[in-house]
């Protein structure tokens, strides 16, 4: 494709959390820490999990369940490794809390420690959206465009920017109901993510049919809108819950 | 209905140094994978003039060899090449002690001509042929008079605009490295992992050039001239003095503590002459009874925790009899002592990330990616221990010496094991250029890169 589509499905993909970045995070330094830190964690994850499907891949069968294993098992090693990641916040959530004793500044506020897990999440969307679509945008360059035989109404580069867009969403606010949950211990917020996610991997699989990205993308994007109005009224309500509390932040 | 502000956390400020030598480093990076995907990406602009440089200057590399004679070749040339370097950098020991500062400092701008002037203008010409872009011969040679002579004051002076000398910087390593990228691919490959290890012996080694550099000005206490990027200092404008800005100041005198600050910046900050290792040279505020301070009516103490909270300011030391007088011998506050601990990383360490990532562009953009990343992390790593070790060892003065001098070895290793990571996971592609351009570059042009560098 030309150089202003490819522009265009970049942005596509990774144009909100573009716009999260430059409202957001840029403004605390630590946030993009926070952000390259976990792109680079979840990236490797993607590699990891390539590097060990590599040797079944192309399946030599047409049926759909060898995909299903594989999307379950990336998404099972992910969650693992986000629960992971939860511990290390833990960890540097301690480490900070000290540090703001010692220069005596007031403790990480609620909003401080969901941002940080925005920045996390986030860095899980940009990987995401590098390693499945931008990837695939840079070698295509050139006067022509691809269409796929099972999705023969968009582009195929159309296809992957609007279903990395979807992911992107998911990952990137799934990371603020899961450390929320975590943190508080509620059940409903913990495994939030982990069905979300295994959900939204096996709706690709609807794409597989003839036809089915017609069903599939909306059902994903449906997951994506789940995710956001969770989130929203998850963070709504602790934000109020601790304005009840007295505290202003 | 905020009755108060909302209080600031140690969120708002944690980390900034470190994001303000990051920005930079991205900066570079990413105009040389542009540069690179633009200028090299067609398989048929430009044209294929044979050319020898000086690290071609063995062996000249084609396709048709085999890998044997490749690496062999390669071997030739970094060989060659290090030594080169070796003898300019011994060469620059020995000015430096007959006290021919000036000398460096007019060939420092020297150099800094060259490479914005004839390499910056190579590529500005090389684009417009790729664009077509409609410039005539008069204007385009003003405007790039223009913009090599401000380039040259930026550099040679330290009483410009730091926005000004830092965008130079990142330009002239940008314009180096790019021309990195345009070595024969098994040259390139060797050449860094040649350069990483020379930069360990010429530190390590009691006869080292870096470290014989590092020794004199040390004895002297002067500041050696070199190209340095030095980040904006980070200024505290809360907590309970609200708002000083710390001037530049120069150290004045010292004592064995400065001293050996002074050794640990020097020594961390000088092998930023030659190309690879991260150098960094952060300020120690030991005891703190800073006379800018006193003026302003500062509490001195704990307050530089307050002030960075992940690196300590330097807190300059005067003597209390004595002015401060600033010393004007150096292009560019180079290294020793700068006003307040921001953190400087030299330019050699630019161009070899840019050179890594650059040629990374040439393949893929995945590998781009996992490069980029992998070299931020490594270096806010490197940032961070380097900032952690300072605090963990703020009173014994030898282990600050050592620890700078081991974090400066850790940081020349990752070096090494960068460019061994970077290596096989290119290799596993093995996706070869198309062409191989080698550009004609005057003998000259070389011995300015090592003065860059």
């Amino acid at each position: 494709m030309t150089v202003a589509a490819g522009i265009g499905y970049a942005l596509l993909a990774l144009g909100p959390s573009l716009s999260l970045f430059t409202a957001v995070i840029s403004h605390k330094p630590f946030l993009i820490l926070t952000l390259l830190s976990s792109t680079l964690v979840w990236l490797m994850s993607l590699i990891a999990l390539s590097a060990v499907w590599r040797g079944f891949i192309p399946f030599k069968t047409a049926a759909w369940w060898p995909y299903a294993l594989l999307i379950l098992t990336s998404v099972a090693s992910q969650e693992a490794l986000r629960f992971f990641l939860w511990r290390l916040y833990k960890r540097m959530e301690e480490l900070l809390d000290a540090f703001a004793d010692r220069v005596s500044k007031p403790r990480l506020l609620i909003t401080d420690k969901m941002q940080i897990a925005l920045a996390g999440g986030m860095g899980h969307g940009v990987a995401h959206a590098v390693f499945f679509c931008i990837s695939l945008l840079t070698p295509a360059f050139g006067p022509a465009t691809y269409y796929v035989e099972k999705c023969s109404r968009i582009p195929f580069f159309l296809v992957s920017a609007m279903i990395a867009l979807a992911f992107v969403t998911i990952h990137t606010f799934s990371m603020v109901i899961a450390f929320s949950g975590y943190s508080e211990g509620n059940r409903t917020d913990q495994y939030f993510a982990p069905v979300v996610h295994l959900a939204a991997g096996v709706l690709t699989l609807i794409n597989l049919g003839s036809g089915g990205c017609i069903i599939g993308i909306p059902l994903l994007y449906g997951m994506a809108m789940l995710t956001l109005l969770h989130c929203g009224k998850l963070v709504w309500r602790r934000l109020t819950e601790n304005r009840r509390q007295g505290n202003l932040y | 209905m905020e009755q108060n502000p909302r209080p600031r956390t140690v969120l708002e400020t944690l980390g900034e140094e470190i994001i303000r030598i990051v920005t930079p480093v991205s900066i570079c990076m990413l105009s040389v994978v542009i540069l690179v995907s633009i200028l090299n990406g067609d398989p048929s602009s430009g044209g294929d003039l044979p050319v020898t440089t000086m690290a071609t200057i063995a062996y000249s590399e084609s396709s048709s060899d085999s890998t044997w004679d490749k690496l062999k070749g390669a071997l030739l040339n970094s060989l060659v090449f290090v030594a080169v370097v070796t003898v300019v950098t011994f060469l620059l020991v020995l000015l430096f002690y007959l006290r021919c500062t000036k000398f460096l400092k007019y060939y420092m701008g020297f150099s800094a001509f060259l490479v914005l002037g004839f390499m910056g203008g190579e590529i500005a010409l090389l684009l417009i042929q790729d664009f077509s872009f409609p410039v005539d011969c008069i204007t385009f040679a003003i405007l790039l008079f223009n913009f090599t002579v401000v380039g040259v004051l930026a550099v040679f002076m330290s009483k410009m605009a730091i926005f000004v000398t830092q965008a130079y910087l990142v330009v002239i390593g940008m314009l180096v490295a790019y021309w990195f990228t345009l070595l024969p691919e098994w040259t390139t490959w060797v050449l860094l992992v040649a350069m990483a290890l020379y930069d360990l012996a010429a530190v390590l080694l009691p006869g080292g050039p870096l470290r014989l550099l590092v020794e004199l000005a040390m004895s002297r206490d002067e500041d050696i001239p070199a190209l340095v990027y030095e980040a904006r200092p980070v200024i505290n404008d809360s907590g309970p003095s609200g708002g000083v800005v710390r001037r530049r100041v120069w150290r004045e005198g010292g004592d064995t503590d400065d001293n050996q600050g002074l050794s640990a910046n020097t020594r961390s900050g000088l092998a930023s002459d030659s190309t690879p290792g991260t150098h960094l040279s952060v300020g120690i505020g030991e005891h703190e009874r800073n006379l800018a301070d006193a003026e302003e009516g500062r509490v001195p103490g704990g307050d530089s925790e307050l002030t960075t909270p992940l690196i300590q300011h330097i807190n300059v030391r005067m003597n209390s009899s004595e002015n401060a007088v600033p010393s004007e011998n150096l292009a560019l506050e180079g290294i020793g002592l700068g006003s307040s601990g921001a953190i400087k990383l030299g330019l050699g360490d630019f161009i070899f990330y840019s050179v890594l990532v650059g040629r990374a562009a040439m393949y893929d953009f995945m590998t781009v990616y996992a490069c980029y990343l992998a070299i931020i992390a490594g270096l806010g790593v490197t940032l961070m221990l380097l900032a952690f070790y300072r605090k963990a060892l703020p009173a014994l003065p030898v282990s600050i010496m050592l620890g700078s001098q081991d974090m400066m070895n850790c940081c020349q290793l990752y070096d090494v094991l960068l460019l061994f990571w970077c290596f096989l996971s290119f290799s596993s592609r093995h996706v070869r250029q198309s062409n191989q351009h080698d550009y004609r570059v005057g003998i000259s042009r070389w011995e300015a890169y090592n003065r860059v560098c």
